[in-house]
Parts: C-alpha cells; sequence; structure tokens
C-alpha cells in the first residue's frame, strides 16, 4: 500500500485526534467462548524462498508446513508417521528405500500427487542447491516402480534419510510449478493451507487460509494462519504481549515480561552450548591433544551455577553432546563431569601442563556473558581463555580451514547420525582437524549401517567422545516459546518452534 | 540556475560512481564464505564450489565490477544471493515504507521546529529557557528509547496503537496510519527539538541585524518582519540543519523499524550486511547515496531560490 506524504500527514494527524479522543482501537478483544478461527505466528525470519527446495530445517520448516505436505509426518515426540507416505521400508542393507504414495491427494493447481510428481521433487532437491541439499547426498537415484511406488537407491546407508523425509527434503510441491519463478513467491502444495497472495506482504506477513476438501481435515485446525515476521526480539516480545500475534519464541528475559501478561510457556532444550576442544591431536595447540587436559578443561565448570546465573535457570546441566531425543543420549554420561577445580588441576599435573595452558577462542555476539564465565571458571585451575576477534560471515569457512582449535557455540543436537556428521565423523564441519581413532570408526561405521538401531549404536559414539572430552559441553538450553489462552500448543522435540500441525484452538 | 543545476548534478555522478566502486570492493573483502552460507553447515565441497560458480564468485574482481555497472546502467540491481528476489523489486517495495515515515516526519519537523524556534527567538525568556533545555534532552535520548517508551505506554498499557505495524494491501488507511504514528513520533522528537534549537539561533541573529532595525523604523509591522524577512534570511540555515537531520535520520530509521517491524529499507539492510548478501547491499548502497544527493540538491535549490547570492557564487 501506498500513500503520499500528503495524505499521510492528514491522516496523522486524524489518528492523532482518534488516540485523544481514546477511539483508536487497539488490541482486539474476541469474545471469550467463542472458539478462534485464526493463528497468527511471530515468525523469526524471513523465508528466502517459497521454492521447497529451499527449505530449511527446525523451525524455519514451519512455514513450509501451512503449504506443503511432506513424505512423512513428524509427531511432536519425534516419532515417524505416514503423510504422503502410507508405507516405507529397507532393503536388506540399508541401501534401497521402498516407499508407497497416498493416491488422494492434489496440489493445489489441480496436479495429481504420485511416484512421478515425488520422483519430480527429490530431483528438483537435490539439484537446486539449497540450504539443506546435504540431505538427500546419499541418494543417488530415484526410481519410479509404479504409480504410487518409489525407490530411493543410496551410495550408501544413510541412517537419517526418514528423518530428512520428514523435514526439507520431503516436502512435496507441485510438478507443474516446481524449477519456476512463480514458486519463489507463491508456494503451490498439497498442504493444508494455500497462501493469500493479496493478503501477503514480503518482510511483513504471509497469510493462509484453509484449503478446500484437504485430505486430512485433522492437521487442518484454522480457517486462516498467518506468520508475522518479527525478526526483532522486542517486537516478537511487544506484539505478544499486546494481542498482536498468539504465540511467538522468546528468552529468558523477555519471557519474564510475557509471563507478567499472563503467557504460557513451552519450553524445549534443542541445543546444547559449550566447548569444541577441535585440536585433538594437538596439530597447532599441543596441550589439546592431551586427553587428561581436555578433561581437566571438563572438570572446571560448575555447570549448576552457570545454567541458573547466566540462563535465569533456563537450562539443564550435562556432560554430553548428543541430545536426549536423539536415542544416543546416556543417564550416566549426563553428569560425567562433576564440578571439581582440585581433580581438574591434578589432571592438569599428570599431564605436565600445570602451567602454561592457553586455549583460543573467537568472540561470538550474544555469548559475551557465557564467554566471560567460562574465561573465569578456566582461570580457577590455571588455563588462559584468550577469546579473539568476533566471529564474521567467513566463519564456517574459517572452521574448515582450521584456523580455530577451539570454539565456543551453541549447537543443534539433532538425531543421532546429523549430530555425528555435524561435529564428529572426519566429513563434519565442526570436526575440522578431521580427528579420529579406529575405534571411534568402527562405532561410527556400526551407526551408518545401523538402520532402527542406529540411535542405540550411536550411544557408543557418544560415550567414546565423552570419555575423550573431545567436548567441554555445559548446558541444554530451553527454548522459550509462549503462547496466549486462546491457543493450545504442543512442544516439538528438536524444534525451537512447535510444527504448524502442533497447534489448535483452546477448547 | 539551469547550468548550476548540471554542474551539480555531474558532480554528484561522479561521487556516485566512487562510492559504488568503494562499496563494492570492500564488500569483496569480506564475502569470502558466502556460497558456504548459503548452502549450509553440512554441504560438501562439490556443493560450495557449484555455488560460487552459480553467482560468479569464481570471476575476477574487475569483471564481475564490470558487470555490475553494465547492468546497473540498465537498471538491473542483480538478484538476492540469498532470497533470489531482484534487488530492484525489493528496493522498490521497501522504499516507499522509509520514505514515507521520513517524509512526513521532515514535513512535521519544519513547521514544529520553525513555529518552537520562532518563538523561543522572538519571546525569549522562560519559552526560550524550555526550548533549550528541551533540546539537551531531545539530544540525548536515542530515537528507538523514545520508540521503545511509546510502545510500552501507549500500545501495550493503553491499547491506543498496535505495538508493531501492520502494513497489508487491503488494510483501511486508519490501521495503517496508526501503525505508523508510534514511530513518526520517535523519529520527531529528536528532529523538533534539535531543529528548533538552530532555527532559534539563526531568528536570534537576524533580528539583531541592521536591517531589521531599518525595517521597524519605517515602521513595518513585526509580523511582516518576522515572517517575511526575517524568516527568510534565516531560512538558509534552518534548510541545512533539516538536511543534515534527513540524512541522519536513515540511520534512526533501520532500529525503529526494526522495534516496530517495519517492511522498510532498515531491517533488510541489517539481514543483507551480515549475511554478505553483495547485490542487495550495493541496492541499498546507491539508494542511500541517491537520497543524500537528492535531498542536498533540493536543499540548494531552495537556498538559490531564497537567496540569489548562492546561485552566482
Amino acid at each position: 500500500m501506498k500513500l503520499g506524504p500528503k495524505a499521510a500527514a492528514a491522516a496523522i494527524t486524524v489518528s492523532a485526534a482518534l488516540a485523544l479522543t481514546a477511539c483508536g482501537g487497539g488490541a482486539t478483544s474476541g469474545t471469550a467462548a467463542a472458539k478462534t478461527t485464526s493463528l497468527t505466528l511471530g515468525a523469526v525470519q524471513e523465508l528466502r524462498s517459497w521454492d521447497p527446495a529451499q527449505a530449511h530445517v527446525g523451525h524455519y520448516l514451519q512455514p513450509y508446513q501451512a503449504a506443503y505436505d511432506s513424505l512423512l509426518l513428524r509427531e511432536p515426540d519425534g516419532k515417524l508417521s505416514p503423510m504422503l507416505a502410507t508405507t516405507w521400508k529397507y532393503n536388506d542393507t540399508n541401501t534401497k528405500l521402498t516407499v508407497d504414495l497416498r493416491t488422494d491427494v492434489t496440489f493445489s493447481d489441480g496436479a495429481k500427487f504420485d511416484a512421478e510428481a515425488a520422483k519430480a521433487n527429490l530431483d528438483h532437491f537435490k539439484k537446486a542447491n539449497g540450504p539443506q541439499m546435504a540431505q538427500l547426498t546419499a541418494v543417488s537415484d530415484v526410481a519410479v516402480v509404479d504409480a504410487d511406488t518409489i525407490e530411493l537407491n543410496l551410495a550408501s546407508p544413510d541412517p537419517s534419510l526418514e528423518f530428512y523425509l520428514s523435514q526439507a527434503a520431503g516436502l512435496m510441491g507441485s510438478p507443474k510449478a516446481l524449477g519456476t519463478e512463480a514458486i519463489k513467491t507463491e508456494p503451490v502444495g498439497s498442504g493444508p493451507y494455500v497462501m493469500d497472495k493479496a493478503a501477503t506482504v514480503k518482510d511483513s506477513q504471509s497469510v493462509f487460509t484453509a484449503r478446500k476438501d484437504y485430505w486430512n481435515k485433522d492437521l487442518q485446525k484454522f480457517e486462516k494462519v498467518t506468520f508475522k515476521t518479527l525478526i526483532d526480539l522486542t517486537a516478537r516480545t511487544n506484539a505478544l504481549v499486546s494481542g498482536q500475534v498468539d504465540a511467538t519464541l522468546l528468552d529468558p528475559k523477555t519471557g519474564k515480561q510475557a509471563e507478567g501478561a499472563k503467557m504460557k510457556l513451552v519450553a524445549t532444550e534443542v541445543d546444547w552450548q559449550g566447548l569444541l576442544l577441535m585440536d585433538r591431536d594437538g596439530t597447532k595447540n599441543a596441550a589439546l591433544g592431551n586427553v587428561k587436559v581436555r578433561q581437566a578443561i571438563n572438570y572446571a565448570f560448575d555447570r549448576k551455577t552457570i545454567v541458573d546465573q547466566v540462563l535465569m535457570g533456563q537450562g539443564t546441566p550435562t556432560s554430553q553432546p548428543f541430545g536426549k531425543a536423539s536415542g544416543a543420549w546416556t543417564e550416566g554420561l549426563e553428569n560425567y563431569y562433576s564440578y571439581d577445580p582440585a581433580k581438574a588441576k591434578a589432571l592438569l599435573k599428570e599431564a605436565g601442563f600445570e602451567t602454561g595452558v592457553t586455549l583460543d577462542v573467537p568472540a561470538v555476539p550474544g555469548f559475551e556473558t557465557q564467554l566471560a564465565v567460562v574465561k573465569q571458571q578456566l582461570s580457577d585451575i590455571g588455563i588462559t581463555l584468550n577469546v579473539g576477534s568476533a566471529i564474521t560471515n567467513t566463519y564456517t569457512s574459517d572452521i574448515a580451514a582450521q584456523k580455530f582449535t577451539g570454539i565456543f557455540f551453541s549447537l543443534f543436537q539433532g538425531e543421532p547420525w546429523v549430530a555425528t556428521n555435524q561435529i564428529i565423523s572426519t566429513k563434519a564441519l565442526y570436526n575440522p582437524f578431521k580427528n579420529t581413532t579406529p575405534e571411534l570408526q568402527a562405532k561410527i561405521d556400526a551407526v551408518e549401517k545401523g538402520g532402527k538401531d542406529a540411535g542405540k549404536l550411536a550411544q557408543e559414539v557418544n560415550k567414546y567422545v565423552v570419555e575423550q572430552a573431545w567436548f567441554a559441553p555445559l548446558y541444554r538450553v530451553n527454548q522459550m516459546y509462549y503462547h496466549n489462552s486462546k491457543v493450545t500448543v504442543e512442544p516439538q522435540v528438536q524444534q525451537a518452534v512447535p510444527s504448524i500441525y502442533n497447534y489448535s484452538p483452546a477448547k | 540556475m539551469i547550468r548550476f543545476i548540471f554542474k551539480r548534478l555531474a558532480n554528484e555522478l561522479v561521487v556516485l560512481f566512487v562510492v559504488s566502486a568503494l562499496a563494492f570492493f570492500l564488500l569483496y573483502l569480506s564475502s569470502g564464505s558466502v556460497a558456504r552460507n548459503i548452502v549450509g553447515d553440512q554441504a560438501t565441497p562439490e556443493q560450495v564450489a557449484l555455488k560460487q560458480t552459480e553467482l560468479g564468485l569464481d570471476q575476477p574482481i574487475l569483471t564481475r565490477y564490470f558487470d555490475w555497472v553494465v547492468n546497473a546502467l540498465q537498471g538491473d540491481l542483480g538478484t538476492s544471493w540469498f532470497t533470489s528476489e531482484p534487488v530492484a523489486h525489493a528496493l522498490s517495495t521497501r522504499i516507499p515504507v522509509t520514505m514515507t515515515m521520513v517524509i512526513v516526519a521532515m514535513i512535521l519537523i519544519a513547521i514544529i521546529a520553525t513555529l518552537i524556534g520562532v518563538a523561543a527567538a522572538v519571546k525569549r525568556g522562560w519559552v526560550d529557557r524550555v526550548v533549550q533545555i528541551g533540546a539537551i534532552i531531545g539530544d540525548s535520548i536515542p530515537g528507538f528509547v523514545i520508540g521503545v517508551i511509546l510502545v510500552t505506554f501507549l500500545a501495550i498499557q493503553l491499547g491506543l496503537f498496535p505495538a508493531t505495524s501492520t502494513i497489508a494491501p487491503g488494510v483501511d488507511a486508519s490501521a495503517w496510519v496508526l501503525s505508523l504514528t508510534l514511530p513518526v513520533i520517535a523519529l520527531l522528537i529528536n528532529g523538533v527539538t534539535g531543529g528548533a534549537q538552530q532555527i532559534r539561533s539563526a531568528v536570534i541573529k537576524q533580528l539583531e541585524r541592521d536591517y531589521v532595525r531599518t525595517l521597524r523604523s519605517r515602521g513595518i509591522s513585526e509580523r511582516e518582519v518576522l515572517f517575511k524577512h526575517v524568516l527568510r534570511s534565516a531560512a538558509p540555515a534552518g534548510l541545512t540543519v533539516l538536511s543534515l537531520q534527513l540524512i541522519g535520520m536513515l540511520g534512526g530509521v533501520v532500529i525503529l523499524e526494526s522495534i516496530f517491524a517495519l517492511p522498510g529499507i532498515g531491517p533488510m539492510a541489517v539481514t543483507a550486511t551480515v549475511q554478505s548478501d553483495q547485490p542487495v547491499v550495493m541496492g541499498v548502497v546507491m539508494y542511500t547515496v541517491a537520497v543524500v544527493i537528492v535531498v542536498n540538491l533540493i536543499v540548494d535549490l531552495l537556498n538559490g531560490w531564497l537567496n540569489p547570492k548562492v546561485r552566482v557564487s
């Protein structure tokens, strides 16, 4: 909408007059008894593109779920259920996944969903070089068996493939629209909602309305869904407290304000924060090559006090890098390294590094308090932490180029194979020195070939990296998702923001 | 006058060219791993290389700059590396939001600051002191702090205005105006207090000049002296201050647009800079330089119109 300066000036005068006479309106309060039919969410990010091949994981996935169904549906507890795929099965060597598809689904442009459409989507995803293209790296080709069956042939087993088919790689767009310019701004899927293009404004809001004759009414709980782009945390807090949005993601501090306004909290632990001691062979920092030094670092932290004071209690102290829902999480590793500065000093002495251990990490914007606490507690056992210059947009390539021997970071606690390839395997970006041992590699290989047992087998990987102190995790941090009383919200495992299916009108 | 305008425009085109080259080469230095950032943490080196080729990042920097200039001269500012949105389109949807806010604020600042400044200069005494104190307070509180205070009281506690803006087609004008009111007030307070102070000084200086005494001695009414002669002579100083404020406002607007969730240039500029989205950053830089050039040109023209001596010099 454009408004000339003259008209705007006149209108502002009018609005001021309205405000003075208290007729300006403001937050509309619906009748208490009526069940809400609309859902307005404060989105933390504007989408790059509505092309499903450009979709992302975690909370970036939510808006795509309004327009697109995925092959598999991920339940709030992480279990995978049928969606566009009815059944799926691996062969004995976990190198071929046969997927049966629904036959009663159409896209919003009238195109029919079938095996050809599914293949077109997977091929498009592999080619489009989107931010999650790696999800289908293991898939060498997709074959159409019959009208409602496809086969995904894998170059090597990928225990996270089924998870990926419930994420970006599983989103199905209309084959007629894939690859066109139009789909970048207007999604064409088979999902529960269709975009109201006229009411949608780039960088401001995306509006969706319920699709008539949607095949699964259970997933379609609102007449209208709006994603209001609110990148700024203050803006999100204000919008929630004043009733402009029904739910949004805040942080512990702004959460207090929301609680004051009677908003409800849905807390989920998604990321862990701590040190990645990356130079485990001591290539650039000899001290880090000694397991006793790495263990000493782990004993230096009073994790509970850090959680209470830095996170205002919104987190859980932990010594392991795998999350609770991953299957690799082990109770016994949770408190493997207790706070024991005396033991830390003794370990440093045994290792011959009683004095002179220095760690260099880059400064991470937003983590100033955490870094100050880490620095303090390390200095108590005689280790100097040098916080270097701030990370820049060359951060990831700097990590890959072995520029840092250690970093303090916040990392996603994903599925076991996802996490392994993110921080542990020799292919992992966050294992830039490509550290491994035959013992560890054997455990990783077992996970790769483990199929359904991958999570359990990853417990061995977890145990190994905790004992070898590859990392110094401090805590898992709570994501503070708040909503008002008009809607009920079920948290989604491993996601800061729940999936779109987890919202329903309050009863 | 026309020669004057052409001469100025020629100078500004050189400025535009130099700024574009500087910005392009500086961005080149900081855009090291853009391809990696686009394709994600888990991408293989081959995927990163593919993206680099796609974006033309494997070309020599001079070739890339030459291509950019040739395209820009034809009105094509490229496509965002992250959103695939054409930069010219992105600018065209966001500039109206930002400029409406800035222009409305400027008009109000010009009117209110002039009235207050003249009142302080003529009345002096307590009015003057209040204006001076107000200028100090207004200057020392950043616009975004005023914005947050306004939201807390007027939007959240009293519910008179929306806490964040809803700008959408089909929304009635009053909702849209309500959305813009708080950010505009936040912009106004700084501008008015600073502007009034400058206009006050300029008017006082004129009031002390000999020609004012002469006019008064000829029996010309005080009102005519003030509004026809004094204000006209004081205007160039006021205009310069206003133009500087408008340019300064482009910075303040960035934070206000984020707080009020307005889809203007500001949030786009911040996101693009953080991501090293070079085509978008270049577009924003060009837009900012263009605004500065146009504002300066308008001020010069107005000054020339008010004071013919400027044209000759």
